[in-house]
């Protein structure tokens, strides 16, 4: 049963925000007078530290850390890694929880990943529970916690993370996969608003979309396990936190994603979603400037070409793993290259997989490094659409 | 050889088709009896075996508690430990479907995310609403098995309004969860709930009753069992599938072997038919094989192809024995399956399946069951000299002689065992079974030299049953076997008329003492769900404000295990009404003992315990009692012992605190209701079941419940009543065979009887007074053994396997009427063979007969 039940929850959450339309259902409960998601819709009014927890009038959410790592003894970062929690609602209201502690409204997954380029390993766990007590859960304003889980079977350790004196701590920990970290990420910088105010849309009629922001550049610091020991480790990181209700359109089958942190002091994220054929179904992007100004980046000031391929011996699906990315507003013309080809995270329960790596920038015309940065990558080979 | 031996069979068939045909249905009857005793047997294994293996049967360990019931959170260690891959808790609840009375769902609370087999996808069709957030949203989703939902006539998107205890809920059907499919065996009334739902339903926020756990490929399950059992504490174990199959064993094993005894008794009696058989064949066929021995056949080839003639004859017998006897088990099915919920508080059986090794067994008791039939008749023949086996020699000749020294050897065994019993059998388990089995194996011995003592008292003066009688004993070794047959029937019969009568009236005797309330009160779901069926709080507190009770007395009771893991009992907390006379001293049924002195012992937070522990667990006043309790070990002060008919397994009673004390808190299963005088019971019960109709409550007057009870425990007996019906039927086969012979063999006796004068109706009243000559013989010796059996099954095996104490008494109605029987069957079995008798005329006699 767990794999059928589960591909959809997975892709219910990867897939939520990026959307073309309110689905069918909403509609219905609508009329039916029954408790609906709120929308995410334009004028949203952020709050902080409010905004850092969970908003379970919304379906989805998620906290979204990736970044690059290196140890004392390296000289450049070796190490990427991936924690992020979904929120994954079941209903809009709170469960009646009076007569059992299972009764709930929302589920909690984590994916983590760590990648070492150095030894070409690319771990990753997952876990999936229902909130309540014992397995995981989130927090309200005025806790340290965000999101937590019990580590998956095997290992009895809880994963966590916590917002404490506006640093974000992440532990992670799965002993049968020998991944690990244990980390203090530090913003550097305000959180970035995507879209409009923070409502990201995600439709070319702009009537669905996610309320988005990142903390696009965070100083990281902590231990992460390498080789069997918990060494020291520094280096940087990006957040996205993204809160939606609407679900992925009928044409669409999937989308690319990309963080940069470019050695100018810029960042930059871009996204599109896929149609069927590949094609990019709506597009967007969000520059950062080194003051911490923002500008969005319709479609057709950017161009993304894949160039290199590599096919997962696992799953199939044929990825892009290097990229020629072109800004011109902006003065960028990049080539994206993954530190390593097999970065695709596949999940062992449900079989569902996509590609979570880490990239290196290059300036196409110097070759010399321009940053760093992560890419995502899902709808790619067969049966990997989601069935939402 | 072989060919010579497919000639003799055939010519067998052909010259006493008859013969040959109730000879046959003899081994097939006893075939049959073993059959449905051991298919019966597996199938409450099985339907065991195949609820663990439809639950659990992906998981290598399961962590169940010492009360039935333990926390939720020990669901996180379960996961943290390294060898675990996944870990998923299980609320399981029994819970009664209202509107379909007696049908009871074996409702499992999982959790829907976790990775356990469910076969939920298919057969539910596009209706189907099962996906994991849908059932998340609903708390009234369920899965129902597609043979139960056909069954009920029940489809996905309709509702159901099932209770658990005093709840009652109303349930969505979802989907369909197919678990025949990965295991056939999976009884039709598991049912699905996320355990959230179940949880809410069962009222029992917090508690699971079971964690099901797989480990890692090559981890060792018994290590990794031990190391979560030291880190989850004294409160539960550990459990390989295999230890709990062990479990659910140990608890039947005297209700199996009970029931297999008594099945290898018709084998028994269908032994003597095989040998009465080839004892007829061979005689007519003497010639034959005297021919065969001055062809030079040594007499090991004789003996061997008696032998296979008679392994052939058991092999037709196997062939109709199997259908027969699977028959006789479904049959019994429904008795038998409720004796198991009623009694055991196991799962019931749905569904039966003839395995293969019942077939082998069902193949070797009746092949090797009438070779050894044949060994003495065939060994008699083998060593005959050739002259002798050519001459027309009586095959009875010898019979007179050795009727003293079979006496004599049966004697010599009787006293032999005896010794042998007092002397050690009677300490050991088997010990009952044992002396038993070769006492019946010595009253057949003893039958010739009654049979020919009997006869010679009867002096014959015309063509009556003196006469009768006197031809017993000239035929002594066919007729011998037909009446020995006969006795070891009655004696099985008599035995256990004794047994189930004196049982039942000890019962009466007990039932007046131990039941005093006026009113019980308990749920439709209880039946089942035991311990874990739950009277809410509110209803108790309703019950106590009606005019006209006087005190509710609560009870709760769970099934627990002793410290050492050796016994699984039944734990009792009471409270007791505070009313004169309804105080606790009265009300046990103590064996030696001050009521006063237990009561006061009680209150102190003693045990009284069940004769049936108190044998098995060899515990006596003042002794201690170590049962596995929530916190550890609950060491408890024996006060005394009372009889207890409630469980073979064993029961104890403490008073509520203690048992809250040793065994957490929890809600109660029953109450008893004391009356004032004045309004009848009868009327307050109707008024408490208007009342409370809407709810899963059953009101049950003292009388009721009393009349229950003794319908529970004819139930329970049910099935012996069909073993003893399917060999009285072999025995009477025995004696319409025996019969059967000697009309052939004594044509010319018959003959000339009749060229002398005797008429037809004279030859048939002769032939049907043997008849009733061996049934009468039969059952005097019949009741001889069967007083023995009884003072056997009483005073020894019923003490040793069940640990009751029943005093004997005589049902003589039932006994009369058994005997009525016995005798009404062996003349309607002799009647056939008593008319062909009658048809032989004066034109049959031959130059030999003269």
């Amino acid at each position: 049963m767990g794999r059928t039940l589960l591909c959809g929850l997975f892709f219910a959450v990867l897939a939520i925000g990026f959307t073309s339309r309110p689905s069918a259902g909403a509609t219905e409960e609508a009329a039916n007078g029954e408790p609906q998601w709120r929308q995410a819709a334009p004028g949203y009014v952020w709050e902080f530290p409010r905004d850092l927890h969970a908003h379970p009038d919304y379906k989805t959410e998620w906290w979204y850390i990736t970044g690059h790592l290196q140890t004392q003894d390296e000289d450049a970062a070796s190490l990427g890694f991936q924690l992020t929690f979904f929120r994954i609602g079941i209903q809009p209201t709170p469960a009646d929880t009076s007569g059992s502690n299972w009764s709930t409204s929302n589920l909690v997954m984590a994916h983590a990943a760590l990648t070492d380029s150095a030894s070409g390993k690319h771990l990753f766990s997952e876990v999936i529970w229902r909130t309540n007590s014992l397995l995981g859960g989130f927090g309200a304003p005025g806790d340290s916690v965000l999101a937590w889980c019990q580590a998956p079977p095997g290992t009895a350790d809880r994963w966590t993370l916590n917002h404490v004196d506006g640093s974000y701590h992440l532990q992670v920990r799965d002993d049968e996969q020998q991944l690990a970290f244990d980390l203090i990420c530090e913003p550097t910088r305000q959180p970035v608003f995507h879209g409009e105010g923070g409502f990201s849309p995600k439709s070319a009629d702009g009537r669905t979309g996610s309320l988005y922001f990142s903390q696009p550049r965070m100083q990281v610091s902590g231990t992460a396990l390498q080789n069997g020991q918990m060494k020291p480790v520094r280096g940087q990181s990006w957040l996205d936190r993204e809160i939606f209700t609407s679900t992925l359109g009928e044409g669409q089958k999937g989308w690319d994603w990309l963080s940069l942190q470019l050695g100018d002091g810029r960042e930059l994220m871009i996204y599109r979603l896929l149609a069927a054929d590949g094609t990019a179904d709506f597009a967007l992007g969000t520059l950062v400037e080194r003051g911490g100004n923002s500008t969005s980046l319709p479609s057709d000031q950017w161009i993304l070409t894949p160039d290199d391929h590599w096919t997962s011996p696992e799953t199939g699906a044929r990825y892009p793993v290097s990229w020629r990315l072109q800004v011109p507003s902006a003065n960028l013309d990049l080539v994206l290259e993954a530190v390593m080809p097999d970065q695709e995270n596949v999940s062992p329960r449900t079989g569902i997989h996509y590609w979570e790596g880490a990239v290196r920038a290059l300036d196409r015309q110097s070759g010399q490094p321009a940053g760093r940065g992560f890419v995502e990558m899902t709808g790619y080979g067969e049966g990997s659409r989601p069935p939402v | 050889m072989i060919r010579l031996l497919l000639r003799s069979i055939q010519r067998q068939i052909r010259d006493s088709r008859t013969l040959f045909a109730l000879s046959v249905f003899g081994v097939a009857l006893g075939v049959a009896s073993v059959v449905a005793i051991q298919t019966l047997n597996r199938g409450a294994m099985q339907a065991f075996n195949g609820s663990v293996q439809a639950i659990s049967g992906q998981a290598e360990l399961s962590v169940v508690g010492n009360v039935p019931s333990f926390a939720e959170n020990l669901l996180v260690p379960v996961l943290g430990d390294p060898d675990v891959i996944a870990a998923w808790p299980l609320c399981r609840v029994d819970a009664a479907v209202q509107g379909r009375p007696g049908l009871l769902l074996d409702v499992v609370g999982t959790d829907i995310l976790a990775p356990m087999r469910l076969p939920l996808e298919s057969d539910a069709g596009p209706s189907a609403t099962w996906t994991p957030l849908e059932v998340l949203r609903r708390p009234d989703w369920i899965a129902l098995t597609p043979a139960m939902a056909a069954e009920q006539e029940w489809a996905v998107g309709d509702t159901i309004t099932v209770s658990s205890g005093s709840r009652t809920a109303r349930l969505v059907l979802g989907a369909l969860v197919d678990f025949q499919r990965f295991e056939p065996l999976a009884p039709e009334a598991l049912a699905v709930m996320d355990i959230a739902g179940a949880q809410t339903f069962l009222a029992r926020k917090g508690q699971i009753h079971q964690i099901d756990i797989q480990i890692r490929d090559g981890a060792d399950p018994l290590l990794v069992a031990a190391r979560l059992d030291s880190m989850l504490g004294p409160g539960v174990r550990v459990l390989t599938p295999e230890q709990r199959g062990q479990d659910a064993a140990g608890l039947l094993g005297a209700f199996r072997l009970n029931l297999t005894a008594l099945s290898m008794i018709s084998v028994f009696v269908g032994l003597f038919l095989v040998l009465t058989t080839v004892q007829a064949t061979l005689a007519r066929r003497r010639r034959e094989y005297g021919v065969l021995r001055c062809l030079g056949a040594p007499p090991a080839t004789m003996f061997w192809l008696v032998l296979a003639e008679a392994a052939g004859l058991g092999l037709l017998g196997v062939l109709i024995g199997l259908p027969l006897g699977y028959g006789v088990a479904l049959r019994n099915l429904d008795t038998v399956s409720a004796t198991l919920t009623n009694i055991y508080i196991l799962e019931g059986i749905d569904r039966l399946a003839l395995t293969p090794d019942v077939i082998l067994l069902a193949a070797a008791v009746g092949i090797l069951g009438a070779m050894a039939g044949a060994a003495y008749p065939a060994w008699e023949m083998a060593r005959r000299e050739t002259l002798r086996l050519l001459a027309p020699a009586n095959l009875h000749q010898d019979a007179g002689r050795q009727a003293g020294r079979l006496s004599a050897g049966a004697a010599i065994l009787a006293l032999l065992v005896t010794a042998w019993f007092a002397a050690a059998g009677a300490h050991t388990r088997w010990g009952g079974f044992v002396y038993g089995g070769l006492m019946l194996i010595a009253l057949p011995l003893v039958v010739p030299l009654m049979v020919r003592q009997v006869g010679r008292l009867a002096r014959p003066d015309r063509l009556g049953f003196r006469l009768s009688l006197r031809n017993l004993t000239a035929r002594l070794q066919t007729t011998s076997f037909a009446v020995a047959a006969l006795a070891v029937t009655v004696s099985m019969l008599v035995g256990i008329t004794l047994l189930v009568g004196s049982f039942r009236a000890t019962l009466v005797t007990w039932l007046d003492v131990t039941i005093q309330a006026d009113i019980y009160v308990t749920t439709e779901s209880w039946v089942r769900a035991g311990s874990e069926a739950f009277l809410d709080a509110d209803l108790l507190t309703e019950l106590r404000a009606v005019p006209g009770i006087l005190a509710v007395e609560e009870q709760r009771r769970m099934r627990v295990r002793t410290a050492d893991g050796a016994h699984q009992i039944w734990l009792n907390g009471i409270t007791v009404a505070d009313l004169p006379g309804a105080e606790l001293a009265n009300r046990l049924p103590l064996l030696p003992g001050q009521p006063t002195d237990v009561a006061d012992r009680l209150e102190r937070g003693q045990v009284l315990i069940g004769e049936p522990l108190a044998r098995k667990a060899g515990l006596a006043a003042d002794d201690t009692l170590r049962l596995a309790g929530v916190h550890g070990i609950a060491v408890l002060v024996v006060a005394g012992i009372a009889y207890d008919y409630t469980s073979e397994g064993g029961t104890a009673f403490v008073t509520m605190p203690f048992l809250e004390h040793h065994m957490g808190q929890g809600p109660i299963n029953n109450a008893a209701l004391f009356l004032a005088a004045g309004p009848t019971a009868q009327k307050v019960t109707d008024g408490l079941r208007q009342r409370y109709q809407e709810r899963p409550l059953i009101f049950r007057s003292n009388r009721d419940l009393r009349r229950e009870v003794l319908a529970i425990f004819d139930q329970t007996f049910a099935v012996t009543r069909t073993l003893q019906s399917l060999a009285l039927l072999t025995a009477v086969c025995g004696v319409s065979l025996t019969l059967l012979v000697q009309s052939r063999q004594r044509a010319g006796e018959l003959a000339l009887m009749r060229t002398l004068g005797a008429t037809r109706h004279q030859v048939f009243r002769m032939f049907l007074g043997e008849g009733a000559a061996m049934g009468g013989l039969g059952l005097i010796m019949g009741l001889a053994g069967g007083i023995g059996l009884a003072a056997l099954l009483i005073l020894v095996v019923n003490r040793q396997w069940f640990g009751w104490t029943i005093q004997p008494t005589w049902p003589a109605l039932a006994l009369l009427r058994q005997a009525a029987i016995v005798m009404t069957a062996t003349l309607l079995a002799a009647a056939v063979p008593a008319f062909k008798a009658g048809l032989s005329g004066p034109e049959q006699l031959t130059r030999d007969d003269l």
